[in-house]
């Protein structure tokens, strides 16, 4: 949480930064004023538990950033710096997920794509509110 | 489908679901009055929940729709404490009104931009207050417009605001104020997204129509 946290506020500093520094209107500054929201974005959603994982999106674009001073070519040393630094940094950080505990959401979200996942086995023995999966009793709505 | 008092949706009545998943236990679970859905600890739909999001999409439609009454030039001026000498208009103004977007908007919509985002903010505010503390699986189809207009519609949205500096190197401070409360609505209203996935989910692994149950519909 504390992390991602860390990201927002660097997110929201890459926005700023090529106004700071002095090389808005380049590359860089078209990298970072685009890098900056997309990282606060997930970050600030990776605030909410249920939504912990978008925290992880920031691997990549933090990894984008160490790597794009490299491969663009980027002019003033500011720039440079700033990117790698605040890459490094966000993509590390990402990699701290914060507490998320699946079995709190119904499983999460992988539970959409899993066989029998929590929500099915809880609502089986919560006497169902779909349709008892064993049973051919379909109760619909009216039982709630 | 009258409001439950919030007392009755998340009171602590019900005792917290034993932390040993996988063993279901039996019997120990009062009946659902909270309507909390299977294998949850608490109802994303209750009111607690939903009411700040709907409050800050109402913000969300009042910054808009003040930005779009100046693109219309219904109002003279627009207040901008930063990006600005005089207090008003400065950079705000050449992106609301000088900007290629907002005047391909205009001529391709024949409404301003910001208007489409007050738009945006409105469907926000209806989809979240509309329904009972039980929609997550009385009426999904809500649930999941709901979600999808704040989650990936949202991110749109603040993506084609804050790409304002990014083509015109200039900010305005109420549309990035915009972008702010787009993003701190997308959290807490995820989960009950999920919710109501999970249980389309289930009526599908049980052979109940997906169709009929996502329209709120008995099979």
């Amino acid at each position: 949480m504390w992390a991602h946290v860390v990201n927002a506020a660097l997110g929201i500093w890459l926005m700023a930064a090529p106004g700071v520094f002095g090389y808005a209107q380049s590359t860089p500054a078209t990298v970072d004023r685009f890098a900056g929201p997309v990282i606060a974005t997930f970050a600030i959603v990776a605030w909410w538990e249920a939504t912990r994982a978008t925290g992880r999106w920031n691997v990549a674009l933090g990894a984008w950033l160490v790597v794009s001073p490299w491969i663009l070519g980027y002019e003033p040393t500011a720039a440079i710096v700033n990117s790698m630094a605040c890459g490094a940094v966000i993509a590390a950080l990402s990699l701290v997920m914060g507490d998320f505990n699946p079995s709190k959401y119904g499983g999460g979200w992988k539970s959409l794509w899993q066989r029998d996942p929590l929500h099915e086995q809880r609502d089986r023995a919560g006497a169902g509110e779909v349709v008892g999966r064993s049973s051919s009793v379909k109760e619909g709505g009216a039982r709630e | 489908m009258a409001k439950k008092p919030r007392a009755v949706t998340e009171s602590g009545d019900a005792p917290p679901e034993e932390a040993s998943e996988g063993v279901p236990e039996k019997g120990g679970e009062p009946d659902r009055d909270d309507h909390i859905p299977p294998g949850w600890e608490k109802n994303p739909a209750s009111w607690g929940e939903r009411l700040p999001i709907v409050g800050l999409a109402l913000m969300g439609f009042g910054v808009a729709m003040y930005l779009s009454l100046y693109q219309w030039e219904v109002v003279d001026r627009i207040w901008e404490p930063f990006f600005s000498d005089t207090g008003w208009n400065g950079e705000s103004e050449k992106i609301l009104r000088g900007s290629s977007v907002s005047k391909k908007t205009m001529r391709w919509f024949g409404v301003p931009d910001g208007f489409l985002g007050a738009v945006g903010y409105f469907v926000d505010a209806v989809t979240g207050a509309v329904g009972s503390t039980k929609r997550w699986k009385k009426m999904p189809w809500i649930v999941i417009v709901f979600g999808l207009a704040v989650g990936p519609l949202g991110f749109v949205s603040i993506m084609l605001v804050v790409s304002q500096p990014v083509l015109f190197n200039s900010f305005c401070t109420l549309c990035l104020s915009s972008a702010v409360i787009s993003v701190a609505m997308i959290g807490p209203a995820m989960d009950e997204m999920l919710a109501s996935l999970q249980y389309m989910k289930r009526v599908r692994d049980s052979g109940g129509s997906v169709w009929r149950r996502f329209w709120g519909l008995a099979d």
